[in-house]
């Protein structure tokens, strides 16, 4: 049977529970605004009840420790939509920034080629006006300079991205380190005792390594295995796998694993993902739409011009250079001629009349071997660059709204709620007052059956 | 069920979302338009392409067709004056044909068509801001005096025309050669008025007779001539109509493409104002509460 000590003690029990849970709290409480804290409750388990001589007595209650509230499958979604937002993200800034170069500026090149055709037409009217065929040389070199300016603003755009890659690199190569080194502290931590606040950390570095790049991670006995790409290992226990960058065979920058194998291609998501795309894909093939654009307008409009005879009587000469190195060709794009003189406008083979004009104006409308028009050819790499832009942000937006609901959820089972922890707080306050309680009321006890049958008290 | 208790984050996004609605809606009302860039509706921006290419056309076109027209409108009225002046030479040879005339009759008969001779020539060579309207593609004189040709006259300017683009795939002739007018082998008007005033001259009624009938026959194919500046008249009169159509139509289009209905843009404006400031006073209302708010401080 159960005397007056088992009271003490399960009293005394209590006392130890509710101060634990009041760590708890008060733990709690205090990181409310931490970064990637997860919330912590006592956990309280009941004693066993004992058995003394057909007298069935409960044993109290004991702290098993606190444990973090945390749901893994939750974590590893937010991994993975971080990764595609992040990739989004970054595609969304650097296309915001490339179609700023095809927007209606009046530098544009749909502007220029507005310019150049109507500076045509007025040829047409008054083909001997000197005034007048100097502003078709004119508008000819505006045009030149809005294929140079729409280039060079691709370039800087994918220059950017280019520069971004080796610093992401670096940045997921440190964060491998660090999480190497917490799951080696995780390591030490007793099987299926609380990892708090190493797991915290732990989770917090997974979460920025997942808006770096795409990763897969894995729950092993050695902590957390995390690979990119297609199961390229960044991190096995506690070893981490550095990254590398290296320049390809063509100019652009190839990411590679620890071996040197090059994995570009299978790093879709994520800041590097969405700068790997923007400057290996994005770009170069807006570029090489309007490098095809420069050059076949050029070569027809070149074609026109040599048909005629400009105002000195000679065969006429190329009007564009720079344009004959496809891959250089908007960038490098020039007015050859030196003077509006050298503009074939007749097409009888002397100076004087103005029929070849008309082919020359026919060189903007015509279709050239694209099977577009000029206007058409640069209206379809608008069409490409607002389209991509577009796409960039909705999706952004769209797994922004995803992120926000499973954060919310993951908010519900981990984040701190002060008014929570204020209901806790009382609780636990009555609890270790009513444990107190109990202690000095057995010590009363105590007194009272020690004085028995004895005249004095102690 | 447990809710998430840190709803800032959330809050803040709603906000930011409500802010960028209302710039959107703010840059649409100042703009007034709806695409400001390719990625605001990336077809419209493309259209918007080939739109701003024919505007710009435009108001060349319709620059060519009013100058189009003042050189054809002078040709014709040059025609005019030309077949004015043959008439009055027919007459003159008729005159000249009845056999009642003197010899100072006559010769003051051959002065006359001398005189229109050079009036012709004169028009022939009417040239407009600097260009030979009857030279063909020359940028010479077209006739000039030239004692070796039998008609006095020598032709400088070319035979080709010269047309004027007046709308996309569409350009009007605007000029014939004097070539074709004025010293053609079949109807020389020139030429006719020559042997005319060397028939008066020389006395015979039946060369005066014969070479009246000439000048007769080049004045009939003047008058032919007149009907191809008609025609050119009539088409560049059409095309200004077409072109002032075309541009109400180029504008409403681009209207369609990349305006804002303002009444729409307003509206949208000012919901956009109401949503951010309810956005924000629900923010500034729910942020500072929570349990501590309602109980005691300890004692």
């Amino acid at each position: 049977m159960g005397g007056l000590n088992t009271a003490l003690l399960i009293g005394v029990g209590g006392l130890d529970a509710a101060q634990g849970a009041l760590d708890a709290t008060s733990n709690n409480i205090a990181n409310v605004n931490t970064p990637g804290y997860t919330r912590e409750e006592a956990q309280l388990n009941e004693l066993p009840q004992s058995d003394s001589a057909g007298q069935i007595t409960g044993g109290g209650v004991s702290l098993e420790g606190l444990q973090s509230i945390r749901d893994e499958l939750l974590s590893m979604q937010i991994q993975q939509q971080t990764s595609l937002q992040s990739a989004a993200d970054t595609e969304s800034a650097s296309l915001q920034q490339a179609q700023t170069y095809f927007s209606s500026t009046g530098t544009d090149v749909a502007s220029a080629l507005s310019k150049f055709s109507s500076s045509l037409a007025e040829l047409s009217g008054n083909s001997s006006n000197s005034a007048v065929q100097q502003g078709v040389l004119a508008a000819g070199q505006n045009l030149a300079s809005a294929f140079n300016t729409t280039s060079s603003g691709l370039t800087s755009v994918q220059t950017a991205a280019n520069q971004q890659i080796p610093d992401t690199v670096s940045q997921i190569n440190s964060l491998s380190q660090q999480i190497a080194q917490l799951n080696g502290q995780l390591a030490q931590v007793p099987a299926g005792e609380n990892g708090g606040t190493v797991e915290d950390q732990l989770d917090q570095a997974v979460q920025q390594l997942a808006g770096l790049t795409n990763i897969s991670v894995t729950q092993t006995n050695n902590g957390e295995t995390i690979t990119t790409g297609s199961g390229t290992p960044l991190v096995e226990g506690d070893q981490s796998y550095n990254l590398q960058t290296s320049t390809g065979t063509s100019g652009q920058l190839e990411v590679l694993d620890s071996n040197g194998n090059n994995i570009t291609s299978s790093i879709t998501g994520g800041s590097l993902g969405g700068a790997l795309n923007i400057a290996n894909q994005v770009i170069p093939g807006l570029m090489s739409q309007l490098n095809t654009l420069a050059s076949q307008f050029a070569t027809a409009f070149n074609s026109a011009q040599t048909a005629g005879t400009d105002s000195n009587g000679n065969t006429g000469a190329a009007f564009f250079s720079g344009t004959s190195n496809l891959s250089d060709a908007a960038a490098d794009m020039s007015v050859g001629l030196t003077s509006a003189s050298q503009i074939a406008i007749s097409s009888s083979g002397t100076s004087g009349g103005n029929g070849n004009v008309a082919n020359l104006s026919a060189a903007l409308t015509s279709a050239l071997p694209s099977g577009e028009s000029a206007a058409d050819g640069y209206a379809s790499i608008v069409f490409n660059v607002g389209t991509a832009a577009s796409n960039a942000s909705t999706q952004s937006t769209a797994i922004g709204d995803n992120l926000t609901q499973l954060t919310t959820q993951q908010g519900a089972v981990s984040a701190v709620n002060i008014d929570e922890e204020t209901a806790n707080l009382m609780r636990y306050q009555t609890a270790y007052e009513a444990a107190s309680r109990i202690v000095s009321t057995v010590q009363v006890l105590d007194n009272a059956a020690l004085n028995m049958g004895s005249g004095t008290s102690f | 069920m447990r809710i998430d208790p840190n709803f800032v984050p959330e809050m803040l996004a709603n906000l930011q979302q409500s802010q960028v609605s209302l710039d959107t809606a703010l840059e649409q009302v100042s703009t007034g338009l709806s695409v400001n860039e390719p990625s605001d509706n990336p077809t419209n921006a493309a259209a918007m392409v080939q739109n701003t290419i024919a505007t710009g056309d435009l108001d060349v076109y319709t620059q060519n067709v009013s100058t189009a027209l003042s050189t054809v409108q002078t040709a014709s009225s040059v025609l005019s004056s030309v077949v004015t002046s043959l008439t009055s030479a027919v007459s003159a040879g008729t005159e000249g044909a009845n056999g009642t005339n003197s010899a100072t009759d006559l010769a003051a008969l051959a002065n006359e068509v001398e005189g229109i001779l050079t009036s012709v020539v004169t028009a022939a060579n009417t040239s407009v801001s600097g260009t030979y309207i009857f030279g063909g593609t020359g940028t010479t004189t077209p006739y000039t005096a030239d004692s070796s040709s039998p008609t006095g006259y020598t032709y400088n300017g070319t035979s080709d025309t010269n047309s004027v683009a007046i709308g996309d795939q569409t350009s009007v002739q605007i000029n014939l050669p004097g070539s074709q007018i004025f010293s053609n082998s079949s109807n020389n008007v020139l030429g006719a008025l020559s042997s005319l005033v060397t028939a008066l001259k020389g006395g015979n009624s039946s060369d005066i007779q014969t070479a009246t009938a000439s000048v007769d026959s080049a004045l009939n194919y003047v008058g032919q001539q007149q009907v191809f500046y008609g025609n050119a008249e009539t088409q560049l009169n059409s095309q200004e109509t077409f072109l002032e159509q075309d541009k109400v139509t180029l504008s409403t289009q681009e209207n369609t493409l990349i305006g804002v209905n303002e009444s729409t843009a307003a509206t949208d404006l000012s919901q956009a104002e109401t949503d951010n400031s309810a956005a924000l006073a629900a923010v500034a209302k729910v942020l500072p509460t929570s349990l501590l708010n309602y109980l005691a401080p300890p004692s």
